[in-house]
């Protein structure tokens, strides 16, 4: 017998490990994706089984039967405000921390980042009874700003840090072809920085579209209902038709991986910026 | 077109001083090269010029304005710079045009001061491309169209040829220069490279340890460097050096006595370095013995390292030379064309 190399041996585990993990996350995407095509009766057949036929129809009746409509669209009106405004002020910020020098740059550094280590839970009360004295709650301001403030952080010291990996000597040439600190922004750093702002977006529209606690706490009136939140109340009526339920959790996901594929080519290229020349 | 003047430049890091009191006067239409080792402060002046770096103390100006505190863009200048800094996102046209966009300039004229530019430096043909579809090389003459379509009063250079390959610099430092003679715009240049300093400067300003140790024209530094640091940083292969000491029979070092430049009989017993180029050490059957080390024939010339007095040396013959690493040849250095400097400070005797 020949003897097989460690090499190979190591190879071939190494193999072996990474499919076992590549399984573990797509198994259970995989069986949400078969459960919500699937009739109550082929759900009784076993979780492998295939159905007859794809069931549609649930994805028919989560949309109009669990409000799923009205929730999507309020995620829409929620997280295109929230990835927008962000990504600007953050841009903006960000440009501020990396290249201009004002006072107590360091402290409100450090403020800032307290800011994203704070957990909602910890001020969520608070936030409540500032929404109610502004009369914001239920409202999508009420979602809204608070996500604002929450992404700011992220987005400023995200910026910051891909700024000042861009080459100082354009922007130094910028400065010397007489153009001022906007023009700089946007005709010189943006373009350059397009696959950082694709990543940075992608970032904040999961956060934002998967945010549970505010929507929960600022929000009771279904009508301003985002995804998240719709699914926990579709959960509790539809408890006994899981392929309706399961299709609701799709709905759910579906935007993110699409959103995910859209830019997946410049989030890679986002998250491998600067690694080399 | 306008003169530069560096008064009494300095600048610190905390308490570190890089500049240190920097005086130099560029004259109108100039081709001025700041040259010396890395870390010299070299660059670091000419961001001061460019004003991409506040100056400590000291006086600036730019033709008949003080610029001190004026912004990089007010003080009509262009910089080269040695990564090419252009717009990645940019095609040639559009970094060319860039600076002019938004001063004013209708469209017109932009693309008519492009064509301009792009018609000197050969870039006619390569108006439509972006920067990452150039070679070096044409990335550098698209780096140069950038700074003169703006007609700038001052051209700065940092260490432009830098990332080119030996055959491309060469190319490209004539086509600097000959620019330069094209537009005759005063131009501040910097350079490691004591070669570029040589064949472009009008003059040379050689910086060590952030202080000027001589500014002069190119044959005046190598013929009479005012001391040990520019003698043995100018030329290349590298000055010579014997340290030993003078006395009424000549230059005493190692065993040997050379002969010594001029009357210098007052200075009898003072310690100094004898300095002699390469090329004055002539093949003569009656001079001083030195080993041969290594040959190195380079067609044109042949480099022969050896030992002379002790000091392991090199001489270039323009002759064939039929010597081997282990032989002994007979040398004679043209006292005309040697050095005497101070042990201490280096400072030039003769």
């Amino acid at each position: 017998m020949a003897a097989i190399a460690p090499d190979a041996i190591k190879r071939q585990s190494f193999r072996l490990v990474m499919w076992l993990f590549t399984l573990l996350t797509i198994v259970p995407f995989a069986l949400l994706l078969l459960t919500s095509l699937k009739s109550k009766q082929d759900l009784f057949r076993g979780a492998f089984a295939l159905p007859a036929y794809p069931h549609f129809e649930n994805y028919v009746s989560a949309w109009v039967d669990g409000h799923f409509g009205t929730y999507f669209w309020n995620s829409i009106i929620v997280v295109v405000p929230v990835v927008t405004c962000s990504i600007v002020l953050g841009l903006l910020t960000g440009f501020a921390f990396a290249f201009l020098s004002f006072p107590f740059k360091r402290s409100i550094f450090v403020i800032l980042t307290i800011g994203m280590m704070v957990p909602t839970e910890a001020f969520i009360i608070p936030l409540y009874y500032e929404m109610r004295y502004l009369g914001l709650l239920n409202s999508y301001a009420a979602m809204i700003l608070p996500q604002i403030a929450m992404s700011l952080p992220f987005a400023t010291l995200f910026m910051a840090a891909t700024m000042q990996q861009l080459p100082k000597d354009v922007m130094e040439a910028a400065l010397l072809d007489g153009a001022s600190r906007g023009l700089i922004l946007r005709r010189v750093i943006v373009p350059l920085l397009k696959p950082a702002i694709s990543s940075l977006g992608l970032f904040l529209f999961i956060w934002t579209w998967n945010e549970f606690l505010i929507p929960l706490i600022l929000v009771n009136d279904d009508a301003f209902r985002t995804m998240p939140l719709g699914m926990l109340f579709f959960q509790g009526r539809y408890t006994v038709n899981t392929p309706v339920l399961t299709a609701g959790a799709v709905l759910v996901i579906a935007p993110i991986i699409v959103v995910y594929l859209i830019f997946q080519r410049k989030f890679i290229e986002g998250l491998t910026a600067g690694a080399s020349k | 077109m306008a003169p530069v003047k560096l008064a009494n430049v300095r600048k610190s890091f905390g308490a570190v001083e890089i500049i240190q009191g920097v005086d130099v006067d560029i004259v109108d239409g100039e081709f001025l090269v700041l040259v010396g080792p890395s870390g010299c402060g070299k660059s670091t002046l000419l961001r001061m010029i460019a004003g991409l770096e506040s100056i400590s103390s000291g006086e600036i100006a730019i033709g008949d304005r003080v610029v001190n505190d004026l912004e990089p863009k007010f003080r009509d200048i262009a910089m080269v710079f040695q990564n090419y800094a252009l717009y990645p996102h940019m095609t040639v046209e559009r970094n060319m045009g860039f600076s002019l966009e938004h001063r004013g300039h209708s469209k017109s004229e932009i693309a008519e001061r492009v064509q301009w530019a792009a018609q000197i430096l050969d870039l006619a043909k390569l108006l439509d491309r972006y920067p990452r579809q150039l070679s070096g090389g044409q990335r550098q003459r698209v780096a140069m169209g950038r700074a003169i379509v703006r007609n700038p009063q001052v051209f700065l250079f940092d260490e432009p040829l830098s990332n080119l390959d030996a055959k491309l610099r060469v190319v490209m430092r004539a086509e600097i220069k000959s620019l330069h003679q094209r537009l005759g715009v005063t131009t501040v240049y910097v350079t490691h490279d004591q070669v570029e300093a040589m064949t472009m400067a009008d003059r040379i300003v050689v910086m060590n340890g952030g202080k000027v140790e001589q500014i002069g024209t190119p044959l005046e530094l190598y013929d009479r460097p005012a001391n040990r640091f520019v003698a043995g940083f100018i030329g290349s292969p590298a000055m010579n050096f014997l340290p030993g000491t003078i006395t009424r029979a000549g230059f005493e070092a190692g065993g040997v006595t050379l002969p010594l430049p001029g009357p210098i009989a007052e200075r009898d017993g003072q310690d100094a370095v004898y300095g002699i180029r390469p090329e004055h050490l002539a093949l003569d059957g009656e001079g001083l013995e030195a080993e041969v080390l290594l040959v190195e024939p380079m067609g044109s010339e042949t480099q022969v390292t050896l030992r002379l007095a002790g000091q392991q040396m090199i001489a270039v013959f323009r002759e064939r030379i039929s010597a081997r690493p282990g032989e002994t040849i007979r040398l004679r250095p043209d006292v005309a064309a040697a050095h005497l400097f101070d042990a201490a400070s280096g400072a030039r005797l003769n």
